[in-house]
């Protein structure tokens, strides 16, 4: 799984788009607000990617209106994904709560041998690094299944990747052109 | 209604173990650290997860610096000049 060439151009595509809409006021701005616009068309850009179909990229998109939300309605203007603004995303704490209750009652009727102990405690140190990958990827604490979560991350990686990639060549041969 | 719910979760258990594993190795191929290893060291599933989440956070630093690059660069230059064209050409 590795970015392709055709998502490294929708996503330039879209991230000019994000540029030209924050063009207009950027002689009145001061270089941390155009470091914000640059980021923010950036994320747009790289969740507008995934049309919708992922949870990191709907929460990113939400994320995203509340900091600027006339940016990102410009960027989404006329796409589905137009809609995802104003969607609440659904909140699944409430069913952890149920599942971890559960598991306590099964595993205070289970017996355990040494070998269940190894494997209770790995899960338990995988259950605390996926804690943290909660933490990294948009919309993790909503994700109350590991399996959706680590294939969230592998698509939010790859995203990720694409995003660099195309900003460095964009920066490198900017900074080139201006030291000519 | 308890021995149903206790099935469910025991089941749902199994099939993520296997799932699991797949997608770590996935994970696996995409971390620049652990593709560079041996092939004879084997990685763990924390250890795999840990490095991912390393990796996410570098490549946020990544785009946090380029943008503080890119903002400067089109702080730094003349409006008029052939430089200011040749960013905009490329941005916007």
């Amino acid at each position: 799984m590795q970015p392709t060439s055709s998502m490294n151009e929708q996503f330039l595509k879209k991230w000019q788009m994000g540029l030209q809409i924050f063009r207009p006021s950027i002689d009145n701005t001061s270089v941390s607000e155009r470091k914000r616009a640059i980021k923010l068309s950036a994320d747009v850009a790289m969740a507008s990617l995934r049309k919708g179909t992922t949870c990191w990229s709907r929460a990113l998109i939400q994320k995203a209106a509340t900091e600027d939300s006339f940016l990102v309605r410009q960027m989404l203007a006329g796409i589905k994904e137009e809609t995802l603004i104003n969607r609440k995303l659904p909140k699944i704490v409430c069913h952890r709560k149920i599942v971890r209750r559960s598991k306590k009652i099964l595993m205070r009727r289970k017996s355990r041998s040494a070998m269940e102990e190894v494997t209770a405690k790995a899960k338990k140190l995988v259950k605390r690094k996926t804690k943290g990958l909660r933490n990294v990827v948009p919309g993790g604490e909503f994700m109350s299944n590991n399996v959706l979560l680590i294939q969230e991350t592998l698509d939010y990686i790859v995203s990720l990747q694409t995003q660099v990639n195309v900003m460095r060549s964009i920066v490198d041969a900017a900074e080139a052109g201006v030291e000519r | 209604m308890s021995n149903r719910r206790s099935r469910q979760s025991s089941s749902a258990l199994r099939i993520s173990d296997d799932q699991m594993i797949d997608l770590v190795s996935k994970l696996c191929q995409l971390l620049p650290e652990i593709r560079e290893r041996r092939r004879s060291d084997k990685v763990s599933a924390s250890k795999v997860l840990h490095e991912t989440c390393n990796y996410i956070r570098k490549l946020h630093r990544e785009v946090d610096n380029l943008s503080d690059r890119l903002s400067q660069l089109l702080d730094a230059v003349d409006e008029d000049s052939h430089e200011a064209s040749v960013i905009r050409s490329l941005l916007m």
